[in-house]
């Protein structure tokens, strides 16, 4: 996608402009109106091997800090980020550290053993548990106040092509991981197929109908009373193609128009995850989904970001000890791309009006950006980096708490708090019993 | 529901000809009839121009009309009919010409405009694409191709065997498949061919190991089970897909017995790895068996093209005449033709690379990719396009669309929504016409549209006369989907083709479980695969054949002396009381209730479907009598003593002495001399049409009468015609089916020759 001049033409250029319009003029349309109770939706976004701490944590506590250099995309967002050290993956059992990082991130419980070694540590599979996004999907999922098409979307970019416990953060249930989907044909024809279905078809009905009027002119009489039939139920066809009022009905906005032909390489990661975003953002809009998450790359993921000027794989560049400054450079810029990416969704989500409520979807969003590790040469658990956007969940927003070394299950129950899903459990109990925490409302 | 129009067309012989009670009873209606009534009304009551020169038909009730005969005919004599005689002229009359029933069946038959039936549609779209690929081939080499690596990936410099397996199905404990050139802790296998799915439906694969594995089927990029990933100890894997009968489709195992992941890691560097157990077997659950390992005979070393399987869903087809046809549609058939044509013009999208041949650096793309419409649309529409047409389907829909991809699915919607696609043969009034021959000979043997070879003969002329017809017919008849489709009639024709629920009474039946019923439909579809097999394909060898087909399982139920683990194999009937497939014990189960035997639905079976006579429903609904009421009586006794009434006895004197023959086997089909302490008593007769009175005494003498009967024999030959052609065979001329019947019999019986012998008789219809 290119870049755009102004706010308003690349509205246009996604073809929301035009539909969001009523929205914008404050008027209740397409039935959106009977919407009473306020939507909240979660994201989960992903990026791996861990940050360089000195470079991430702010060094103040409380809601007067300072950005460090990976955050400052962050800036126009910082009033509504919400930043939380001190929250560790006690998680232990099978696997090593990038497995269970990735494995046991959303799911607060161990994996199961398996045959897939890591670098260190036993062998292990899957996740024994379900993961909070989907905890969530079935949760809004099972009222019919808050069901949606697809109750949750999973977003992947440059996920590699193998299922293994490096590359699944999401788990639909004990041994149930779900792949992301990292193509953006994929999503969209998952999103919009039937409705490019249904314009196709409309496309070719008055040739239809001209050829039955021909062929029924073919047969015996006795026999044209079959294709007399069949021509009423193409009229019918017709009819209810016809009386749905175009797209717009059905999603609320046009159709996102996809820059074509983007092939799913490394080099192609940024236009990717703008892709992605925007049918995120889309989908969201349309009220999809939910809940999302948003995977870049994998646990031990090695993108080589030569659009940055580093030839380096990220993986490989993350275990360079802590002295060696060029490293550390390097994945202090990598990190502060990822979060790029983040403040481009807190972006769009905040330039996109809420459809039928008041504000903007982020608002109504709060995205979290997360990592398997702390850190990456160290591959510790502690301190995972957890950086909260949006209003979504009603958290208090624009400041930078310090935790004294909590289990991450207890954020994970926050969420699911937030989200109005009030469990005094989730993955593995024993991090449980203190509840959520504590200071985030 | 079953046949009702073909259940009248026989009864009125049946009536006229057969149940002795009526003879002794006086003389028949129809005799009445042409004694008394027709000097007036005509024999066929179309009426006589000096006395009655109207057509008796009407809506009357047949006790109506008995009223009204008693009461005033015949008209010119005194004397008027006594009521006993009215009622049976009566009763004939209204079955004969008067009823509406008997009216729509004299009209003449016709050969009616009928869309694809679902099979007919799935199997069109499915060669329509793959025309656009490389043919499939069977091959004669059996099993799959086996490559041993000694390491867990497949690198080829570390494949170290090269074989053929004939099944997956191995236990190497914690030992290597070959202790010299594999090691016991690392190796891995790949298998690679195909797999023949024998019938239509959704088909379970099943890995088992305890290691890494993943399959692929049909799809060669999509796992369809990834169990890359152990976890849990799982070591069952399973996943369901859709395939259509008598097709080829590639499979590909991939095992590997490692610990995957990170090689080596830095605190396991010197460890040994521990000895731990490996086994790897490849399985499926096919429609309506349980699971079994994929048998050697369903694989091949030989890879195969993908296959495109609709899977969106048709409501079913109109069956109640027998068999399949399309000569109704619905508001459902039509959403559903949409569905799939959305689907297909899906598919065809995302493989246009391969299937048009482009890319997208050729050079003049939308040349290329309107070509390709040009060819799909006249493969689908079974001809050659007309200027006109091709001005429709396919340049105005690259005028209109906005780039050549999206004007391809255009096409594929508006070709396969057409009823140019959905029926057969509209349009053309040369019956002779060559394309519409070719497409009736591919739909009779295949249930698709023409192949390449047809299509070129038609464009060549070479479908003329019937020595040309009946060439390509020979060719045709060798395809695995001719096999399907004689198989699948097969199967229709002693009606298990949907079984029933053949499950037995535990207690009674321990040793009955949905494993030993699953192995006897096995049993008896390789019977049918074996005679369709052979060369003389002798449809008497369907009665007579003195083998079957037993595994070590079915064995030690049946009597055979077989290993308990041997696979199937083909063993002569040790007693000699057996006979072809009336004694097939899944077929005498089917016939049976849970804890019994059951004579009626034995006789009844034998009556409408080998036989072809036609019964109608008994008069009220009868529930059997329980068989404690009567302990002591054997089922022959306990049948005789329910059937008793009179209103019974005009179709179980029929029924009764066919299922009687039988009952030398019990609710399992297994042998049987004695039923409850008493001998068991299997004579058996049948009055044929014409009168004669056949006896019989257990199973092989009655296969034998109905081998060589004319009554079984026509009966075959049309419900053969109406599966092949899904049109009535009245509507093909009165002699039809009679020089079927004849020119069967000039060929010692065999099937394939009658299946080409009807489908080269129907290619060129009568004007």
């Amino acid at each position: 996608m290119t870049n755009h001049a102004s706010r308003r033409e690349f509205l246009r250029n996604l073809g929301i402009g035009a539909a969001a319009l009523p929205f914008a003029l404050n008027l209740t349309s397409l039935g959106f109106a009977s919407t009473t109770t306020r939507r909240k939706r979660l994201v989960v976004m992903f990026s791996p091997n861990g940050v360089i701490p000195g470079a991430f944590w702010p060094d103040e506590e409380g809601d007067t800090f300072a950005f460090k250099e990976i955050l400052t995309p962050l800036e126009p967002f910082k009033n509504r980020t919400l930043m939380l050290h001190g929250v560790c993956d006690k998680v232990r059992g099978d696997g090593d550290n990038h497995m269970r990082g990735i494995g046991c991130l959303l799911t607060g419980t161990e994996l199961f053993p398996g045959n897939i070694q890591g670098g260190s540590d036993t062998p292990a599979g899957w996740s024994k548990g379900i993961s909070i996004d989907q905890e969530l999907k079935n949760f809004l999922q099972a009222n019919s106040a808050t069901r949606t098409r697809f109750g949750s979307l999973e977003f992947g970019i440059m996920v590699p092509d193998r299922a293994d416990t490096w590359t699944r953060m999401s788990y639909a249930g004990p041994n149930k991981p779900i792949a992301p989907i990292d193509d953006p044909y994929q999503m969209f024809s998952k999103l919009y197929g039937r409705m490019k279905d249904q314009e196709s078809l409309r496309s070719i009905l008055d040739d239809l109908q001209e050829d039955l009027a021909t062929v029924r002119k073919l047969v015996s009489a006795e026999d044209r009373e079959l294709l007399e039939e069949h021509t009423a139920f193409v009229r019918e066809m017709e009819q209810e193609i016809r009386s749905e009022t175009g797209t717009t009905a059905e999603v609320g906005h046009a159709v996102p128009q996809l820059e074509p032909k983007v092939k799913r390489e490394n080099d192609n990661i940024p236009r990717i995850s703008k892709l992605q975003i925007e049918l995120m953002v889309s989908s969201f809009a349309a009220d999809f989904a939910r809940v999302a998450t948003l995977q870049y790359t994998n646990s031990v993921g090695n993108a080589q970001m030569h659009w940055l000027g580093i030839d380096e794989g990220h993986h490989h560049l993350s275990h360079e000890p802590d002295k060696n400054e060029d490293a550390r450079t390097k994945l202090t810029r990598i990190n502060h791309w990822y979060c790029k990416q983040l403040a481009y969704l807190a972006q769009r989500l905040a330039e996109t009006p809420e459809p039928g409520g008041s504000g903007s979807l982020l608002d109504n969003t709060l995205i979290v950006w997360t990592n398997e590790l702390g850190k990456g040469n160290s591959h510790t658990l502690d301190n995972i980096p957890f950086v909260l956007v949006g209003g979504g969940l009603d958290f208090r927003m624009g400041r930078s708490l310090k935790f004294p070394n909590v289990p991450h299950n207890r954020l994970l129950l926050s969420l699911a708090h937030g989200m109005g899903h009030h469990i005094d459990k989730f993955g593995n109990p024993d991090f449980c019993s203190d509840g959520p925490l504590i200071g985030l409302t | 529901m079953r046949r009702p129009l073909e259940r009248r067309i026989v009864l009125v012989a049946l009536l006229a000809a057969c149940p002795s009670i009526i003879r002794a009873a006086g003389p028949s209606g129809a005799a009445i009839y042409e004694s008394r009534c027709a000097r007036c009304h005509g024999v066929g009551g179309e009426g006589t121009e000096e006395n009655y020169p109207e057509l008796m038909v009407g809506d009357h009730s047949i006790a109506q009309l008995a009223a009204l005969i008693a009461e005033t005919m015949p008209e010119d004599i005194e004397q008027k009919c006594p009521p006993e005689e009215a009622h049976k002229v009566a009763a004939y009359i209204y079955e004969a010409f008067y009823s509406p029933e008997a009216q729509f069946r004299n009209k003449p038959a016709r050969v009616e405009l009928s869309r694809l039936t679902i099979r007919q549609y799935q199997n069109s779209v499915a060669d329509l694409i793959g025309s656009f690929c490389r043919a499939s081939e069977w091959g004669d080499e059996r099993g799959l191709k086996g490559e041993y690596f000694a390491a867990r990936d497949f690198r080829p410099e570390a494949r170290k065997i090269k074989r053929t397996d004939a099944e997956v199905h191995f236990d190497f404990g914690e030992g290597s498949p070959d202790g010299e050139k594999l090691e016991p802790h690392e190796f891995s296998i790949s298998w690679e061919g195909s797999v023949l799915a024998p019938d239509t439906g959704d088909y379970e694969f099943i890995v088992r190991t305890e290691h890494a594995a993943r399959l692929w089927i049909n799809d060669k990029e999509r796992p369809l089970i990834d169990a890359s990933v152990k976890s849990k100890g799982e070591s069952e894997h399973r996943a369901e897909i859709r395939l259509l009968g008598g097709r080829a489709y590639s499979v590909k195992l991939e095992f590997s017995k490692a610990v995957q992941g990170v090689k080596n890691p830095d605190n396991k560097k010197d460890e040994t790895p521990p000895a731990v157990k490996a086994s790897i077997s490849l399985e499926w659950k096919r429609p309506y068996h349980t699971a079994e390992v994929i048998p050697s005979r369903n694989l091949s070393v030989t890879d195969a093209p993908e296959v495109f399987v609709l899977r969106a869903p048709f409501p079913p087809d109109d069956r109640s005449v027998g068999y399949e046809r399309g000569t109704a549609i619905s508001k459902a058939w039509d959403e559903a033709t949409t569905e799939s044509a959305i689907e297909v013009a899906g598919y065809v999208a995302d493989h246009l690379s391969e299937l048009a041949g482009v890319s997208k650096e050729t050079a003049d793309l939308e040349a290329q990719l309107l070509n390709f419409c040009h060819t799909f649309a006249e493969r689908a529409f079974r001809r050659p396009l007309s200027d006109e047409q091709k001005l429709l389907y396919i340049d105005r829909q690259f005028a209109e669309a906005v780039d050549p991809d999206l004007a391809v699915k255009h096409v594929v919607l508006l070709v396969l929504k057409s009823p140019r696609f959905l029926y057969r043969e509209v349009g053309t009034a040369d019956a002779a016409d060559p394309y519409d021959v070719a497409a009736r000979m591919s739909f009779g043997l295949w249930d698709s549209v023409p192949d390449e070879a047809l299509r070129n003969a038609a464009a060549d002329g070479q479908l003329a006369s019937h020595d040309q017809i009946t060439e390509q017919l020979e060719r045709m008849l060798l395809d695995p989907r001719t096999h399907a489709k004689l198989r699948e009639f097969l199967m229709t024709w002693i009606k298990v083709s949907q079984p029933p629920d053949v499950s037995k009474d535990p207690r009674v039946y321990p040793e009955f479980t949905p494993d030993t019923i699953s192995d006897l439909r096995t049993s008896l579809e390789l019977s049918i695969d074996d005679l369709l097999n052979s060369k003389a394909a002798d449809f008497r060898q369907l009665m007579l054949n003195d083998s079957i087909f037993l595994n070590g399982r079915l064995a030690a139920i049946y009597g055979a002396e077989l290993p308990k683990d041997a696979p199937f194999e083909k063993v002569r009937c040790q007693t000699e009381h057996r006979s072809g497939l009336l004694s097939h014990p899944y077929l005498l189960a089917c016939f049976a209730y849970t804890n019994s035997s059951s004579p009626i639905h034995r006789g009844v079976f034998i009556s409408r479907s080998l036989l072809g006579r036609a019964l109608k429903q008994p008069p009220e609904a009868v529930a059997p009598l329980p068989v404690e009421l009567h302990a002591d009586l054997t089922t022959r006794k306990r049948v005789t003593l329910q059937t008793k009434p009179e209103a019974c006895q005009s179709c179980h004197s029929m029924i009764n002495p066919l299922g009687f023959s039988l009952e030398e086997f019990d609710a399992i089909g297994r042998y049987r001399e004695i039923e409850k302490n008493r001998p068991v008593d299997s004579a058996g007769s049948y009055t044929t049409q014409s009168g004669r009175v056949v006896e019989f005494n257990g199973v092989p003498e009655l296969a034998a009468f109905l081998a060589d009967s004319e009554e079984s024999q026509a009966a075959f030959v049309r419900q053969l015609f109406q599966h092949i052609v899904k049109q009535p065979i009245r509507a093909y001329g009165p002699d039809c089916w009679q020089q079927l019947q004849q020119s069967f019999a000039a060929n010692e019986f065999n099937i394939h020759k009658l299946a080409a012998e009807i489908v080269a008789t129907s290619a060129i219809p009568p004007e």
